[in-house]
């Protein structure tokens, strides 16, 4: 199990990336900064890396307009 | 477990000198060569520009499949395993030719005898001609200044002329264009000082201040907003997906967020059918942003104009997500709306939230064809919309009324027709008798106290909050919350009182921004450093955050003082209706049963099992209410205001406008 914003619970399994989580979270927008145990994670590496087990991924965005 | 899962860039291994090196694929070669701490001479390419491959002195030579060839680095995409290598005698030779060539035709240029000198290119006699020019500040053709022009503000002013010998740069038929707007971004990047600033307009303190936070923000644009919110693509408009996305696009009178017909208006539709000019339309002269759209020759279908083609404004964000909110799915209706709202002079932010209003009120026998004149004011229902729209131009019928805005609709409505006056204060979205703008904010508090306490009324331009808690959960207690609203309503002050567009704060976000802690990067800090230097560069006076905010609560204060005055400017003038802070029909709440069952059970602690859908609402309203008071009483704390909202004496003279025509004010509204 897997924590997101220290909020929504998604089950891990194995080999899990953090595209995957954004995925299955529908986290698509453009200006979003992501963290897995604090660890940064840059965009271009969201596709290869690998979210352990009992992971705090943080998933943060940045309002624009107004 | 993951649906469709997004296949990101691929990674591919390289080998640069021997050293091997991961790079991720289209990085452009130089790019992984200087990453792996190489270094080659190059004269055309510029950091915040796209490469040219003009110069030809980042030669390198890559051996894919057994075959070897040349590639100029800084255009060359890496898309396959290669081997580098950038310093064989083939390419030293190579670049130390045309290093004596630059040498040959500018020898007095700074810039060309430095990489003459890295080169290893002395003879400046061996390519002399009659093309040589002594200047020491000769244009050495880079293409930096065209590029910029281009790309920095999306004017395209300069260019070349002449081929071969004759090449030069200049403004076309080589005369002055009025096109031109004096942004000195060519300046900016000129290596060689052949382009000079001949005139500083307005007499700022400090020029060359203000130009570099300018061009720091110019080069963002054009390097990371086709990564992030397209605005110069699609403007305000790429909202509309996302928003949809995260539930908080308002549908039917803001009841719900997402509508499975949101595709028909989002902004890839616009692009595709409808924005002509495929360019960025800049609503100022020489923004770098140019988020302003329009749609070319569209054929108006109702109205005094009806049959014409015209040109459209937008649509914008919010104008679309007023079709949303409208139930119309439609953009040619959403266009046209558009256009006539912006003929007669209506807004379409207040329009679209009253028309939905309206619907709802329909939908739920409050009012009949009998009061519209006829009109079947259904959610979608397009062609009733825009005839009231022209009702009201003409001054006649139920246009009239709708033009009213929900405050006084609700009190009509309740008067003569005896309406359910609580329902109507429930499901009409306005505080202070100012329309909602288009964002659903059940799931924010954040989001309904930026709104509702907002000094002018529910809209953004104090704050936009909605993803800080709502998605992001950032500020989990009261107290934070407090402190993020007593922050940002303050902070985006500042931009109306010096006449800035907010838009350069925070829709261009530096790539490093993430580097800061959660509750500082959404200041956006760089950001707000430029703006600090622009105030600094204009006037001489250095400014820090504590100031800026000093500056911003002088007015924040006077402006609440005023409201009170005029009787808007209590705590019941902060108060949301309920559709603004949760469920207000069982529609909804059936809608987002789990998410509302969730928070009973977690965090009310009520079990919600075996209760009707109308008790389950009356708890949540009663929650969520609770909650809002809580937060409400946090912020006027922190702003120095008594229970009731309203500043103190104390905090006048703290700010130093306690002057007697304020203290005035604060004796009551006026009767």
């Amino acid at each position: 199990m897997i924590t997101v914003n220290n909020k929504e619970e998604l089950e891990w399994c194995e080999g899990m990336t953090v595209q995957e989580v954004l995925d299955e979270m529908g986290y698509d927008y453009p200006l979003i900064t992501v963290t897995v145990n604090n660890q940064l994670v840059q965009q271009e590496d969201y596709a290869t890396y690998e979210v352990p087990d009992n992971a705090e991924v943080n998933v943060f965005h940045l309002v624009h307009g107004g | 477990m993951a649906k469709a899962v997004k296949s990101g860039p691929k990674k591919i291994d390289i080998s640069i000198n021997g050293k091997a090196v991961t790079v991720t694929e289209d990085t452009y070669l130089l790019n992984a060569i200087m990453n792996a701490g190489f270094n080659v001479p190059t004269l055309c390419n510029h950091k915040d520009l796209a490469p040219e491959g003009a110069c030809r002195l980042c030669l390198t030579e890559i051996e894919a499949n057994g075959k070897r060839s040349l590639v100029t680095a800084c255009n060359y995409p890496v898309r396959e395993k290669i081997e580098v290598f950038t310093n064989t005698d083939r390419i030293k030779n190579h670049r130390k030719t045309l290093a004596e060539m630059y040498l040959g035709r500018w020898p007095n240029v700074e810039v060309i005898q430095n990489l003459a000198k890295i080169c290893g290119a002395t003879d400046s006699e061996k390519f002399k001609s009659e093309l040589t020019d002594e200047n020491p500040k000769a244009c050495v053709l880079c293409s930096h200044c065209v590029r910029a022009c281009n790309s920095f503000v999306v004017q395209n002013v300069l260019g070349f002329a002449g081929r071969g010998i004759t090449r030069h740069m200049t403004m076309p038929f080589g005369e002055t264009d009025p096109h031109c707007v004096g942004c000195t971004s060519c300046a900016y990047v000129c290596p060689t000082g052949a382009i000079q600033i001949a005139d500083e307009m307005n007499n700022p303190a400090d020029p060359e201040l203000i130009r570099f936070h300018g061009m720091r923000i110019n080069a963002m644009m054009s390097t990371h907003d086709k990564l992030q919110n397209r605005m110069r693509e699609v403007g305000t408009a790429n909202l509309v997906e996302v928003m949809d996305n995260y539930d908080i696009l308002p549908v039917h009178n803001y009841k719900f967020g997402q509508h499975p017909d949101t595709a028909k208006i989002d902004s890839g539709v616009m692009k595709r059918k409808y924005f002509t000019q495929d360019i960025a339309d800049g609503c100022w002269m020489g923004c770098s942003v140019s988020c302003a759209k329009a749609v070319d020759g569209f054929e108006l279908k109702t109205g005094p104009y009806k049959g014409q083609r015209v040109v459209v404004d937008g649509p914008e964000y919010e104008t679309a997500a007023g079709g949303s909110n409208m139930g119309c799915f439609d953009l040619d209706f959403i266009v046209e709306f558009n256009f006539y709202c912006d003929t007669y002079g209506i807004d379409t932010i207040s329009y679209a939230t009253t028309m939905a209003f309206v619907m709802e009120a329909y939908e739920a026998g409050i009012i009949t064809s009998e009061h519209t004149g006829g009109k079947e004011l259904k959610f979608g229902a397009t062609g009733e919309v825009l005839e009231c729209i022209h009702e009201l131009a003409r001054g006649e019928g139920f246009g009239v009324d709708v033009g009213q805005g929900i405050r006084r609709l609700k009190e009509k409505w309740s008067k003569e027709l005896g309406a359910d006056a609580k329902f109507l204060q429930d499901i009409g979205m306005e505080v202070k008798g100012l329309e909602f703008s288009e964002y659903v904010s059940k799931e924010s508090p954040l989001q309904q106290a930026g709104y509702a306490m907002a000094i002018k009324g529910p809209q953004h331009d104090e704050s936009l909050l909605v993803f800080v808690d709502a998605i992001n959960n950032q500020a989990p207690t009261i107290e934070e919350k407090a402190e993020v609203l007593n922050y940002f309503p303050i902070f985006r002050t500042w931009f109306s009182l010096l006449g800035q567009c907010k838009l350069i704060w925070n829709d261009i976000v530096p790539p490093d921004n993430s580097k800061y802690p959660p509750n500082e990067a959404v200041k956006i800090p760089e950001r707000v450093e430029d703006f600090q230097k622009f105030y600094e560069g204009m006037t001489g006076e250095p400014l820090d955050e504590e100031k800026m905010l000093r500056q911003s609560e002088r007015v924040f204060n006077l402006q609440r003082v005023m409201n009170y005055y005029l009787g808007y400017g209590t705590r019941e003038d902060d108060m949301p209706p309920l559709r603004a802070v949760g469920p207000a029909t069982e529609e909804e709440y059936i809608s987002r049963k789990e998410r509302y069952d969730k928070q009973m059970k977690e965090e009310i602690g009520i079990d919600p099992d075996g209760k009707s859908t109308r008790e389950k609402m009356d708890i949540i309203r009663e929650y969520r209410y609770k909650r809002y008071n809580e937060l409400v009483d946090a912020v006027y704390k922190k702003r120095g205001w008594d229970k009731n909202g309203i500043p103190t004496v104390e905090r006048l003279q703290e700010l130093g406008i306690d002057v007697p025509e304020v203290l005035a004010m604060l004796k009551g509204p006026e009767k």
